[in-house]
This record gives structure tokens, sequence and C-alpha cells, in this order.
């Protein structure tokens, strides 16, 4: 135990959580904490509006698996942190936000830059803490990183009051953490495991449904096994691409709203959903009441709150999946050495749709860029190691349609919140996580927007990301919905023009290289040209054509049955033996 | 329409009265009754809880509740039964 003030002993505690790095933006509340800090051994990284701390934090998570962390002061600079929060918990990322609060005295009575940030974060935060009292910092902030990883993972904010951060203090970080009404399971009973075996056994059509749960609790190679095993098809959510290989025969692609005809088709049609760490989310079920009608489901998570939430989970399989998955293999060799289930008229049928409806996309005949020309050749250019990460609109879709992914954590969107911005700070946390890979940003041009700024804290602070702007002139995806729902009204759609903002001036003045491409024929040879810079954060402005659309589509709240693979085109099912 | 009785141990921080009725009220779980009082040990208080459910099941309120880091244990009371239902979804997993 040694004596010091709050804020020494808040860098203390985060030094002994094993903090390496933090976002942040100093204020009054939160000043004390930033002499500490000065000179700490975390690395305290400046950025240029608090929403970029948070999805830096977040991005830095996604790619290493450890807790991110962000820090702000109070009011505007607390309430700067609620979308990246809201989506860090929509997508269960470890993130541990701090911010400095009001002195305690003065809480309540509407003093400058106090928010009630505990109560706003309330609804979606894992959990969260008011602290007014120095000696409880060590043991919140334990308590706050034990939370966010563990379980479920999710954001947990620590609010501190500035007066608790001035007083003296006894540090003493706590050696364990042990809370009452938290105890997340790790390993599954084992009758849910044998339960899980013999249902896979008695199923002809099953499908393995992924989510992001598989990456978060690192088991792909777990996945892998199980997989080939029971040899049975595989889908990856939005959250779940690269949790396994897109290369590998068995799998079938992204399910949901812009998913594969193949994937959708192989969820609709299924006897039985091995249902890996996802939570059959409206973008992946559709209309719910049509989802998989004859399909059972074995539901395994981490989460008890996910089972029977949407769906009835014939056997649930409570735990770590990791442990879950592991736990399984053997019970499923065992089970199918007594009764192996014949897949293969299924995989025929799955493998017919494959061929039949690859995804695909037309090249514009006036000589302009195809949109998802430059994210395939992004991809293919950038190879299998590099981290992708999107913003949210047409670009995304094609972002996680176009790009083969073979490696989990190198996939990372907003999927849950859908946050416009997310990109270019979550590329940001993701090439802090991960220096030596390439990390490429795939934004929107309406995204870049918004989001933008921290490519001066990318230049000023050595992190060479690379940022390949989808500029089609437009909020796209919300374009595309009118083309298709409202008659093509574009209502305050269309952002006008691909020169203003001038994308590369922009960069060049935030420090980065600025790049653009307007040709097919440039596109090979612009991104190899941003590749061979290391040195500075580079901006391609790849100058696309406006109409391109994302296709398959299920309209909202339509049936997964109605998929359509262009407009007013749905697959021939008549062909196809289902 | 299906009424409820719950028992919930939590744990007496500040802000707990908050995250239920913030969790009630954000999942659109009517609450009938809720009342709060306190238990033998001054760590802990009680909440009973009536609730009103039309198309969400009790297990998935419970569950929910039971995300809550500060609640312990959730009981279900059962009218003319001498025994309440134990809920909890977190038992004690040593693990
Ligand atoms: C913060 C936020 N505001 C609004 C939206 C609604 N929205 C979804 S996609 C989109 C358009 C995105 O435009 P752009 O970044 O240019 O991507 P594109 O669809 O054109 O590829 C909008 C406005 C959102 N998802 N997030
Ligand atoms: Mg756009």
């Amino acid at each position: 135990m040694s004596q010091m003030n709050g804020a020494s002993s808040l860098v203390a505690s985060l030094e002994a959580a094993g903090v390496d790095v933090m976002f942040g933006i100093p204020g009054g509340a939160i000043l004390p904490a930033y002499d500490p800090i000065f000179s700490s051994s975390i690395r305290h990284i400046l950025v240029r509006h608090e929403q970029g701390a948070g999805h830096a934090a977040t991005g830095y998570a996604q790619v290493t698996g450890r807790v991110g962390v962000c820090i702000a002061t109070s009011g505007p600079g607390a309430t700067n942190l609620v979308t990246p929060l809201a989506d860090a918990a929509m997508d269960s990322v470890p993130v541990v936000a701090i911010t400095g609060q009001v002195p305690s005295v003065a809480i309540g009575t509407d003093a400058f830059q106090e928010a009630d940030i505990r109560g706003i974060t309330m609804p979606f935060a894992k959990h969260n803490y008011l602290i007014t009292d120095p000696a409880d910092i060590p043991r919140a902030i334990a308590e706050a990183f034990h939370i966010a990883s563990t379980g479920r993972p999710g954001p947990v904010l620590v609010d501190i009051a500035k007066d608790a951060l001035q007083k003296m203090t006894e540090f003493a970080y706590p050696t364990s953490v042990s809370l009452k009404g938290y105890k997340p399971k790790l390993a599954p009973d084992a009758q849910s495991i044998t339960d899980a075996a013999d249902l896979i056994t008695q199923s002809s059509k099953p499908v393995f449904y992924v989510g992001g749960g598989v990456i978060k609790a690192d088991a792909s190679r777990e996945l892998m096994e199980l997989a080939q095993l029971l040899g049975a098809p595989v889908v990856t959510t939005l959250m779940a691409r690269g949790a396994f290989p897109d290369s590998h025969p068995l799998n079938l692609g992204m399910p949901g709203m812009h998913g594969t005809v193949a994937a959708v088709t192989a969820l609709q049609k299924a006897d039985l959903l091995i249902t890996l760490g996802a939570r059959f989310d409206d973008r992946v079920t559709g209309k719910l009441s049509t989802f998989a009608v004859n399909a059972k489901v074995i539901h395994a998570d981490v989460d008890p709150a996910e089972i029977g939430k949407n769906r009835f989970a014939d056997v649930a399989v409570l735990g770590d999946l990791k442990h879950s998955i592991a736990a399984l293999i053997p019970a499923l060799k065992f089970a199918l050495a007594k009764n192996r289930p014949d897949l293969t008229a299924w995989l025929r049928q799955v493998n017919s749709l494959k061929a039949t409806y690859p995804l695909g996309y037309a090249m514009p005949t006036d000589g302009s860029l195809a949109p998802q020309y430059v994210i395939e050749r992004l991809g293919k250019i950038s190879g299998p190691e590099t981290i992708f990460a999107a913003g949210v609109g047409q670009h995304q879709m094609w972002a996680s349609q176009f790009v083969s992914y073979e490696n989990p954590r190198t996939w990372l969107n907003s999927g849950g919140l859908g946050t416009m911005g997310y990109a270019v700070p979550a590329a940001m946390g993701a090439k802090v996580g991960a220096p030596d890979t390439t990390v490429w940003a795939i934004d929107g041009d309406g995204c870049f927007q918004m989001t933008n700024q921290e490519l001066t804290t990318c230049a000023l602070n050595n992190i060479p990301i690379k940022v390949a702007i989808i500029n089609n002139e437009s909020l796209g995806m919300v374009r595309q919905w009118q083309t298709l729902f409202y008659e093509g009204r574009y209502s305050n759609t269309s952002l006008e023009s691909k020169r203003i903002p001038n994308f590369p001036m922009l960069a060049e003045a935030m420090g980065c290289v600025g790049l653009s491409c307007e040709r097919p024929e440039d596109v090979d040879a612009t991104i190899e040209k941003a590749m061979n810079i290391n040195d500075q954060p580079v901006v391609v402005d790849f100058r696309v054509a406006r109409d391109a659309m994302v296709w398959p589509l299920v309209a909202a709240g339509a049936s997964n049955d109605d998929i359509m693979i262009a407009r007013e085109t749905a697959p021939d099912w008549d062909s196809q033996e289902l | 329409m299906a009424q409820h009785t719950l028992e919930v141990i939590v744990e007496n921080s500040p802000g707990v009265l908050a995250r239920v009725a913030g969790l009630f009220s954000r999942r659109a779980y009517n609450i009938e009754r809720l009342s709060v009082g306190p238990t033998d040990n001054p760590e802990t208080s009680k909440m009973d809880i009536v609730v009103n459910l039309e198309g969400h099941a009790l297990e998935q309120v419970i569950a929910q509740l039971d995300k809550l880091i500060n609640v312990i244990a959730i009981k279900e009371i059962v009218p003319n039964s001498a025994q309440p239902i134990v809920h909890d979804t977190q038992p004690d997993y040593q693990n």
C-alpha cells in the first residue's frame, strides 16, 4: 500500500490492469488524472473527438481481444462517448471508459459540464460506476476490466468525481474480483452437450449458424474441427466474417438481409440450426415467424438472456464457446460413430445454390468504376492477413461480400448499432493494436465526413492506416432504399459532388497522403501505390458509380423466402431441388 | 395477461433501483407494483416486483434481470405455494 491521490491511484490501477494504451481528450473534471498519465508507462493517444476515442478503443479490442480503454472529461466529453459505447454494447466489445465527473458536492446541481453519464449509459452499458470516494477507485477499475472482458464482453464506464481524483488515498490493487451477482459460466453442462450431439445425429439438413461470439471466444480452431467433423455447411454472420475461412468449401457466406442466396436459403430450408454465438438478429432472420420454420435449434451462447429471446432453443448450451465447442467435438464423434446421418443430398442442394447464385455485380458500361470491383481488388491485392474496418452503408455490405476473410479478427465493422463514422477511428485503434499488420478502412463518403479528423491523430502519432473512400457522392444505402421503396424520390441522400470536399486535399491537410482513382484500369496501380506507403496514413478517393446497388436483398420485415438477387428478380426456385 | 411476482435480492448500491426500473421500461415489460425494502444483510436490499407479461416469456424477464451485475438472486413467488421457485441463470459455477 502506498499513499497517493485518487488520480495516481487511477493510473496505477490502469497499469495494474495491464493497460498499454488509451485514447482520450482531457478537460476540467478529468484533469487531475492527466497529470499522472503524463509520467505513466501507458501510451495515451490524444484524439480529436471523443467518439474517435471510443471507436478506437473498440477497434483495438476487436483486433487484440484485450480490453480497449478510452478516457474523457465530464459533460460533453462523456456524452461524446455515448455513441461508441452503445456501439460496443451492441457488438459485445470489451471496452472500459473512464470519465471525469464534477466534484461530488456539485453533483446534482447542474454544475458546469455536469452530465449524468452513469444514468445516460445505464440502458446499454454492461455495467457502470460513479465513484466519489478515492478509496473505491482500484476496486472499481479491477471490476470494470473483469466485467468488460469476461462472459459476454461489453462496455463498462467508470465515472469519477473530480474531488475523488484529488483527495489522498491508499492504493492497493485487488488481487481478485468476486461479484455476488456476476458469475459467467465457462464450461457447459455435460447434459446439454450430449443433447446437442444427439440432435445433430438426427438431422439430415444441419447448418452451422455462426455469429460473432465465436470470434470473441477465440473458438475458430474449435469451429473448424467441429465443422469438418460433421461436414455440414457453415454460414458466418456480419459479425462472424473470418471466424471460418471464406475459402473453405463448406462456407456458404453471409446470411441475412444482404446475404448470399446459398446462406439465406440453407438457413430457411435447414432442419437444424447449430447456432454458435449468434443471436437471431432481425437482419439475419428477416420476418421471424417465417425464419427457418422447419428447423430445430441448438443455441450455444455465453449469455443466458439470448437463449429463447427471439427464437425457441430446443437445446441450449450455456457456456463459453471455446469450452462448449471443444466439449461438443468428442461428444459428436461418439454420437456419430453410432449414427452418422447422410448429408450428401443436403450438401448437393446447398452447393448447387452456391454455384448458381454466386455474389456478383455488373461493371458499369460507361467506363466508370464499380464500387464492388474496387473492394474486390483491395481484398485480393492486400491479402488475407490484412485487417479491414468498414463504415456503415453499401460499402460496408460490399466489403463484407467481396473481400475474402480467412482469419478471425480481420474484419471490423459496426454490426449491431450501424454507426456511421466507425471506420476511421476503429482502423486507428486496430493499427495501434496490430502495428505490423496492414489496416485498411473501407469507408463511405458520407461516413468519412463524420470522423475523418482522427486522420490527424494518425498522422501525428505514427499510425499509418490506409483509407479507401468509396465515393459515390451519396448516402448510398439510404438512396438504394429510396430507389426501391420510395419511387426514387431522393430526399436528402445526395451528397451532390465527388469533388466537394476534395478528399485527397483534405487528407493532405491532415498530414496524410491523398490519392484518387476513377478508372477501372487505374485501380490496381493505385492500391499498390497506397500499399507501398507505410510511414504515413494514406487516403484513396475512389470515385465510383453512383447507382450501384447491394444484392441480394431481403427487404426489411420481409421473409427470407422472398430474397431478391436483383431488382424484381427472385432466384429461379423451380430449377433448384429443395 | 399473466401476472407474476418476483422477489429480487440486489446489492445495496446507488442506482440499483434505476437499473431495474430502466430495464423494465427499455424492454417494455409492464411493472404493476414495485417496492424496495431492507434485508437482514445491510449490503443487500429486497425488491418485490409484480410484473404483467404479455408477449414476453417470464424466463426472458428473469434472464435479463439476472444480467444486471447488482442483481444477486431472483425468486418467483407462486401463489398458494409454500416454496418460492428460485430462478438463477447464473448460479455459483466455480469453473
Ligand atoms: C450515425 C448514423 N446516421 C445515420 C445513419 C443512417 N444511414 C445508414 S447508411 C447511410 C448512408 C451512408 O453513406 P456512405 O457513408 O456514403 O455509404 P454508402 O452507403 O454510400 O456506401 C446512412 C445515412 C447511420 N447508420 N448512422
Ligand atoms: Mg456514399
